[in-house]
């Protein structure tokens, strides 16, 4: 079993730049609004007006009190415990008291019943801190404020921001408390699920992958790299997909799929073993041997030497994780085309870089496959390793919520703050990578595939036209036209989709069900830039909502 | 801005807008005034006459419409003037899930002191409003006067050098007020400037030295309140038991040089003070009936 999507590492300075455009963005356009409102407003003074809060907001926050913050936190924490929001430590022990009577036996395959276990108890997880996190962050300061008790608070010298802090501490605080208890009974329960038999047992790991350098490099069946325009080859053959994630390479023919493993030295082999896993997805024009799997064969290159190993072939095993252990499979030793002998690190390995040649065997059969599809695995880590990097996922998660619902509760009053908050959550859970999508016409998955029809206009015209999507329109003036006034509705697109935080980020349930380590660069650094991109203009909006709003307004 | 003025407002109004931004009500309409250093100042009214908007405009939870507050020498909306002040809202807007010493030592944090600090003053100011017997009980637990004195206690956990009190014996017994009452003279003893908005006037005379009454959000009265209440058309005089004869020769005295005795009777206390000998001396004899001095009921007399 593979991902389902390609883990790509997150580049943290473009990153950072899109951040700094985007605040830059809004931080104007928000300007520009408040110096002209501040005008109609006040008059000539108005601009200095906001000068001047601005100015405050920069003394208020270099005068934070970490103690008044501490002070709030504790009172938070404290209001949160003492109203039992810890029942939901009930409601958790309630489901796992009765989830193995509907879990366990849904499989004879021990790695789909490890998956079905770590999903069902991260996805309880998530789903159960997350309303309750909710619902206490976006009540929390408007339920204070309705019930005056904040008055006794701002009458002292507590700065607006430390109430936001305090408050964003304290609901984060419940909340990654209930997340590691759950997360520790959740921890044990699938422990103890899984050590019923040996293979079981054996699930318990977490695999750590080397994925190859970037794309997945194809020859067509000629053999060639390139297409008739001259570009590399980035796709094989598409069976029929609409939009593709594997794409296919035909059997017996000089079809190739090449993964470039970089960065890769010998001393960080398992033992000194070269072990690949793959997962690739078999396609059949006729149904052949239908109890036997395709033959594949992995050819290990040198470019730089010109040194090319064929591997021993073998059968791939659909929907199972095809281990190959090259030594043990190659007993005789690896030798080169001409039959010389290789040594794995010293021709091989030597300056990091690894090339692997993918055939299909079988003729007239069509292997599919995508980057995550065949990986180098290292030596495994523990299952808790993956599992508590989960765990610490869902925790930023609980962390972004917490200061989405704090925010909101800054400026709105309780209900319409949850209203608020769960619209940004479930946006940013489930549409964000859509609009992302429609917005650029990049589809995540597949980076070869560009999306045509996305802008409404556009839309229009392939509808009565019954254009595909994945066809550029005619190159006239009418469509020229159609996609200008579309480039300019799908960059408010995409500036919208900006304000949404990528929820889906923090989900990596993918990776530890389907027994991988959680990666930092692939996952938990992109977790932790959302969480921080996102909390510092909201603590900002928070701070100055609370400042500028008349805490006794009628 | 002299040095001892504590609380200053020029032109200061406050109108309340609907969500359209249109005026809705004008609260409070150009009030100037002064509050000087160790003074009890009153602020008076009827319902609506705009006292809790001044507070709350001093404090900073509303933003004036017009004119210009200026407290201990800095803008309303400068948090760390509250470093010196202690507010007692109307109604005790405490966090109902702590108890007595969570309340102070929480407040305390909010100031920065230190944690001996605290639990030093927190001893001190529960026994001052004499909530010892339930110090460890939540404040959803407390009655109305209860949440009072511990809402005093917080507004003093800083040792403030100016004190605002909206309606401080609101929701008090008898008891409760007459402490309260001989806490802010108290307070003003030890120098400490105290405004308190009220409309039981009584408890205003009794300890306040100028008053300001609004209404309507106008100002309409400022001044000292022995001077305001003073009767200059009428002369009293105190002294001890006279005789009938001697009222007799006092009364043709006055005739004599053209005045008129208007009333002669023995001074009576009045129902606060009986009502709190009556229960401090019960506490003090449990089981045996208070019988006051002067009473005609006294079997013993």
């Amino acid at each position: 079993m593979s991902l389902s999507f390609n883990p790509t590492a997150f580049d943290l300075a473009a990153g950072l730049l899109r951040w700094l455009i985007v605040m830059s963005g809004v931080m104007l356009i928000v300007g520009i609004s408040l110096t002209l409102m501040s005008l109609v407003a006040v008059g000539k003074t108005g601009p200095l007006m906001v000068v001047g809060q601005i100015r405050d907001g920069f003394i208020d926050f270099l005068g934070t009190s970490p103690r008044r913050v501490w002070a709030l936190t504790v009172l938070t924490f404290r209001e949160a415990f003492r109203r039992k929001t810890l029942v939901v430590f009930g409601v958790f022990a309630v489901l796992f008291l009765f989830a193995g009577w509907f879990m366990s036996g849904v499989t004879t395959d021990p790695t789909l019943q490890f998956k079905a276990y770590v999903s069902f108890v991260l996805r309880t997880i998530s789903w159960l801190i997350l309303p309750v996190v909710l619902l206490l962050a976006c009540w929390g300061l408007p339920e204070d404020i309705r019930a005056r008790s904040l008055h006794t608070v701002v009458t002292k010298p507590v700065r607006r921001q430390e109430v936001v802090l305090g408050r964003i501490f304290g609901f984060s605080m419940i909340g990654l408390l209930v997340l590691a208890v759950v997360g520790i009974i959740g921890y044990v329960w699938i422990v103890r699920q899984m050590g019923q038999t040996p293979a079981m047992r054996a699930q318990l790991v977490a695999r750590v992958p080397i994925y190859g350098y970037k794309d997945v490099l194809f020859l067509d069946k000629e053999g060639r790299d390139k297409d008739e325009r001259g570009e590399i080859l980035k796709a094989g053959i598409n069976v029929g997909d609409e939009l593709p994630f594997r794409s296919f390479i035909e059997g017996s023919t000089q079809a190739r799929a090449i993964w470039n493993f970089e960065n890769f030295s010998a001393d960080r082999l398992d033992q000194g073993r070269l072990i690949f896993e793959s997962s690739f997805q078999s396609f059949r024009t006729h149904k052949g041997n239908i109890e036997k799997g395709l033959l594949c064969q992995l050819t290990l290159v040198n470019v730089e030497k010109n040194i090319r190993v064929p591997l021993q072939p073998f059968i791939v095993d659909e929907f199972r994780r095809n281990t190959y252990d090259v030594t043990e499979k190659n007993q005789k030793g690896l030798t080169d085309l001409a039959g010389r002998p290789v040594n794995l690190a010293k021709d091989l390995l030597h300056d990091g870089k690894l090339r692997v040649e993918v055939a299909c065997l079988s003729s007239q059969q069509f292997l599919g496959m995508a980057r995550p599809d065949l990986f180098i695995r290292l030596p495994d880590k523990n299952f808790a390793s993956s599992y508590f990097k989960s765990l610490f996922s869902i925790g930023l998660m609980v962390i972004t919520v917490v200061v989405l619902g704090v925010t909101s509760g800054c400026f709105v009053k309780g209900p319409v703050a949850t209203l608020l908050t769960a619209f940004v959550v479930i946006v940013g859970r489930m549409a964000r990578s859509f609009m992302e999508e429609v917005a650029t016409g990049d589809y995540k998955d597949n980076p070869q595939f560009k999306m045509q029809g996305r802008g409404i206009l556009d839309s229009l015209i392939r509808i009565p036209t019954h254009k595909s999507p994945t066809v550029a329109l005619d190159d006239n003036w009418i469509n020229k036209t159609v996609q200008l006034f579309d480039n300019l509705e799908l960059a408010i697109l995409w500036a919208v989709h900006q304000v949404f935080p990528d929820l889906g980020t923090f989900d990596t349930t993918e990776y530890t069900a389907n027994a991988f380590d959680v990666p930092f660069y692939e996952s938990l650094l992109p977790s932790l830039a959302v969480t921080v991109g996102f909390c510092v203009p909201l603590i900002l909006i928070g701070y100055y909502s609370l400042k500028l709003r008349e805490l006794e307004a009628k | 801005m002299a040095d001892d003025i504590v609380i200053q407002t020029r032109n200061l109004t406050k109108i309340y807008r609907d969500f359209w931004g249109r005026k809705k009500v004008r609260a409070l309409n150009s009030l100037s005034l002064d509050v000087r250093k160790g003074e009890v100042f009153g602020l008076l009214g009827p319902n609506g006459s705009g006292k809790t908007t001044t507070l709350k405009l001093l404090l900073g939870l509303l933003f004036p419409t017009e004119g210009d507050v200026t407290i201990l020498g800095k803008p309303a909306v400068d948090v760390t003037k509250n470093e010196r002040i202690g507010y007692l809202p109307e109604e005790s807007y405490l966090y109902r899930f702590l108890n007595a010493e969570e309340t102070l030592d929480f407040y305390g944090r909010l100031f920065n002191m230190p944690a001996d600090v605290r639990r030093e003053r927190s001893r001190k100011l529960i026994e001052r409003v004499g909530l010892q017997h339930a110090r460890r009980r939540q404040l959803k637990e407390y009655s109305k006067g209860m949440t009072r004195r511990i809402g005093l206690a917080q507004a003093l956990i800083n040792e403030p050098d100016l004190i605002l009190l909206d309606e401080p014996t609101s929701g008090l017994d008898p008891i409760g007020s007459r402490d309260m009452k001989d806490l802010i003279v108290k307070l003003k003893d030890e120098g400490k400037t105290v405004v308190m908005c009220s409309h039981l006037l009584a408890d205003v005379q009794d300890v306040c030295d100028r008053i300001a009454i609004l209404d309507g959000g106008e100002l309409k009265v400022l001044g000292k309140v022995s001077e305001l209440l003073k009767d200059q058309g009428v002369t009293q005089m105190k002294t001890t038991q006279l005789s009938d004869a001697v009222i007799k020769e006092v009364e043709s005295l006055l005739v004599r040089h053209g005045a008129q005795m208007l009333e002669v009777d023995h001074p009576t206390t009045n129902l606060e003070d009986l009502f709190v000998k009556t229960v401090r001396e019960s506490a003090a004899r449990p089981g045996q009936r208070y019988i006051p001095p002067s009473s005609g009921n006294n079997p013993a007399a």
